[in-house]
């Protein structure tokens, strides 16, 4: 071949496939500059304050009362999510029934609707004088303004995780175990108990922890609802906010550290349970 | 035969019909009905204040504004998506999952914190502000701090549904197009493309709502200066602090409509294209 | 105490999977239900399981109505065609569940439950495996497994559904031999699902020919082979 005279190109990577130097390239590029250097910059901010100060920072009680809200109400909604996705998911995958299409497809409304419109709806909707608000109020009690106006979007916001984790998973079991549960003696109630939930375990924990973390960090949709009381009914997200305007940008990274540390770690957790999930396959 | 008897697996009527109302209930009391509410409010004083309410100068400022800053950010997101999915689903290489995590990044931090980290960096307290204002160009509190939030809250849709899509389909039809000659753009537009494009479609779809409707982040950079810097969540806000209601509902039943329609949309590229989108979607 | 099977037939929405089968099995037999897919022979299996009600006709066994009862309560062990094993539980929890969900008078004791447990996996030879998980299993083991928790109750019948349509030839010889084994140690008997007609050959003393939802022909395997009744017996034995 070489007689003739014909240059033969050598492969300039190990690559098969072209582009591999431009894709990755870009998509570190995009990745380090979007993300990474904020992130960086939000990492890094706290630290002018010193260890100490950034302990002072976090450690105020309006602080560490919005951070208790927003993580302890972001865990009873995932709680509460978990039980009544399971269910849905239970009678989407089991059951046969009209219009049963549509209503799967509202288990996204969360999902889609801008958090805005969902704020504003479900604060008109709790007050004293909405809907379902005022047939609490005539049994005394007060969602709008309060935490639990809190407690009521983060449920609202996080169904959809909970839902969409554990159903792929569910309809994937099909009915095969019950059945042999069922040769074997098992009650219809041991069989769930023994063997579909332990099975649905790794699937429903994902599902809270998303719901957990979507809700810790929710902004939108509480902030209308809440009665936002410094120290009573302020979520985390909203004293950045405030924090910001007055130009306390240390006081403001301090506690969006903890916020992303807690996303970090929900992340791994995550990454965690799906390994999990995969090895009991 | 004297009794009846069930499929050992099938649920009793009982259950069936106590799980059923549980279910039902929950999602019409805590999902449909905030929505009916939404446009009931808008309606409530009328169409026509409806309309006016919508074709008012601010709001049309709002809606501008929100197309502008997502018309910005989803074809870029598009391309990085692209991207980021080519580079990890047709090659092999060390901190792929390092990688992947950091895509997931932006969908599991909060919406504020998403905007902190921008005036961490362009503010006139953060790193890159006072260097910027020194040439005249303002990143908060004007248009491109706006895209800068939304691309950020925005950018793992596209790569999240291409990733697990095109490392399904594997790398054959392109190693076949490699052999035959074709460069890599003419691979990605004959070969590539053509088996991705709903998976494509859906992605956009979702990062196109986000864009759309993304609050938090957009909160944080915006100056929420009426009739200038307010993306349509931002005004709604504004219009019900000032006890607008019927104005920040008719603007919120707009974005609702948005969002039922990203929803049929969504549903029908699901029930149609099952196959073609990720294998999760497969149900 | 026969097993007495009288004209079962059974429709999923418009095809009728069964129609009009009937069989008697005497106490302790091995019947093989053998035929092509769509015969029935998976329907009238599982029927006799109690995991599919049967639209009419009767089963008699050990004096019982059969079909009056459900599932759990039938002491019919089964072994499903792929397993069925239950992922999240070892070898030993598998094997001991038809043990352990029975209601506290009838409960065996902790240590008699792992005694048996043993005693099982030494019979279906896979000594020392309480621990493993199924997903460290093969085929043939798992199948095995399915076997020892099928046979952990104690049952009065043994149902299995083409048990070994997954596994490799080799390894099918080899359990099919294990399997008249055990049923022969036990005595139970046992009905035995398969398209593979050398399997059912080999190892049933009763075979039931099926196409179409009925039983073409019943009998033992040679007066079967010598003596084909129809001529889609006479095809099928000599594919």
């Amino acid at each position: 071949m070489s007689a003739i005279g014909l240059k033969i190109p050598l492969p300039k990577s190990r690559h098969v496939l072209p582009g591999f130097g431009l894709s990755l390239g870009f998509t570190i590029f995009y990745l380090t500059s979007l993300v990474l250097i904020p992130l960086l910059a939000l990492v890094l901010r706290p630290f002018e304050l010193g260890l100490d100060g950034m302990w002072n920072a976090i450690s105020t009680p309006r602080v560490m009362a919005s951070l208790r809200l927003s993580f302890g109400m972001a865990l009873a909604a995932a709680v509460i999510d978990s039980v009544f996705g399971f269910i849905i998911a239970w009678v989407l995958v089991r059951y046969r029934f009209p219009g049963k299409a549509l209503l799967d497809a509202v288990i996204d409304l969360p999902f889609a609707l801008p958090t805005a419109v969902a704020g504003i709806a479900l604060s008109t909707l709790y007050a004293p004088t909405g809907w379902i608000g005022s047939i609490l109020m005539e049994h005394g009690i007060k969602i709008a303004y309060t935490p639990w106006g809190v407690l009521v979007a983060m449920i609202f916001i996080s169904l959809p995780f909970t839902v969409r984790t554990v159903q792929p998973v569910l309809s994937e079991i099909g009915r095969d175990m019950e059945e042999a549960a069922a040769t074997l003696g098992a009650t219809r109630l041991q069989s769930i108990g023994r063997v579909v939930l332990p099975m649905m375990l790794p699937a429903i924990l994902t599902g809270a922890a998303m719901a957990f973390a979507r809700a810790a960090g929710e902004y939108g949709s509480i902030i209308f609802i809440a009665g936002n009381i410094p120290a009573v009914s302020e979520i985390a997200p909203l004293l950045i906010v405030i924090k910001l305007e007055q130009y306390d940008y240390a006081g403001a990274s301090a506690v969006g550290v903890v916020m992303l540390a807690a996303s970090f770690i929900m992340l791994l957790a995550l990454n965690g349970l799906q390994s999990w999930a995969a090895k009991r396959r | 035969m004297s009794k009846r008897l069930a499929n050992p697996t099938e649920d009793p009527l009982w259950l069936k019909l106590t799980l059923g109302i549980i279910a039902v209930g929950f999602i019409a009391i805590m999902l449909l009905l905030p929505l009916v509410l939404v446009f009931k409010e808008a309606l409530a004083s009328g169409v026509k204040t409806f309309f006016s309410a919508i074709v008012e100068p601010d709001t049309l400022a709002a809606v501008k504004l929100s197309l502008l800053a997502a018309a910005i950010a989803v074809p870029l997101n598009t391309v990085f998506g692209i991207a980021a999915a080519w580079s990890i689903a047709k090659f092999d290489f060390r901190g792929k999952t390092f990688l992947v995590t950091l895509i997931d990044l932006p969908f599991s931090v909060s919406p504020v914190v998403a905007g902190l980290v921008y005036v961490l960096v362009f503010g006139m307290q953060g790193w890159l502000g006072p260097t910027l204002a020194g040439y005249d160009i303002r990143i908060l509190f004007s248009l491109p701090g706006i895209v800068l939030a939304t691309i950020f809250v925005t950018f793992p849709f596209v790569a999240r549904e291409l990733i697990p899509l095109m490392v399904d389909q594997g790398r054959d039809e392109e190693e076949a197009a490699a052999t035959l000659g074709a460069s890599g753009f003419q691979t990605f537009l004959r070969v590539t493309l053509p088996n991705i494009k709903w998976g494509l479609l859906y992605g956009i779809l979702l990062c196109n709502a986000r864009a759309l409707g993304e609050f938090g982040a957009v909160s944080v950079l915006s100056g929420h200066i009426r009739g200038q810097t307010n993306t349509m969540p931002l005004h709604v806000q504004l219009l019900y602090d000032n006890y607008d209601y019927a104005g920040a509902f008719a603007v919120a039943a707009l974005l609702a409509m948005l969002a039922l329609l990203t929803l049929a949309l969504k549903s029908f590229l699901e029930w149609r294209y099952a196959d073609e989108l990720a294998a999760s979607h497969r149900h | 105490m026969s097993l007495v099977v009288d004209s079962v037939t059974k429709k999923f929405a418009r095809f009728p999977a069964l129609k009009g089968a009937s069989f008697v099995a005497p106490q302790g037999a091995f019947v093989s239900l053998l035929g092509p897919s769509g015969s029935g022979k998976t329907t009238l299996l599982r029927i006799l399981g109690g995991l599919e009600v049967a639209d009419s006709g009767s089963v008699r066994f050990a004096d019982l109505n059969w079909l009056d009862m459900p599932a759990r309560t039938r002491n019919a062990g089964f072994v499903f065609q792929q397993y069925a094993l239950f992922k999240h539980m070892t070898v030993a929890d598998n094997i001991a569940f038809g043990l352990k969900v029975r209601p506290r008078d009838r409960r065996p004791s902790r240590a008699d439950i792992a005694k048996r447990v043993t005693e099982l996996l030494a019979l279906v030879q896979l000594p020392g495996l309480e621990a493993r998980y199924p997903s460290q299993l093969s085929g043939g083991q798992r199948q095995r497994v399915a076997l020892a928790r099928a046979l952990a109750i104690d049952p009065r019948m043994l149902l299995l559904d083409e048990p070994f349509g997954a596994l490799d030839a080799k390894v099918r010889k080899e359990l099919r031999a294990d399997l008249r084994r055990i049923h022969d140690h036990a005595g139970v008997t046992t009905v035995f699902v398969t398209h593979d007609q050398e399997e059912a050959f080999a190892v049933a003393d009763l075979v039931a020919v099926m196409k179409d939802g009925r039983i073409e022909q019943y009998g033992a395997p040679q007066d079967v082979r010598r003596d084909p009744k129809t001529a889609f017996v006479s095809e099928f034995l000599s594919a």
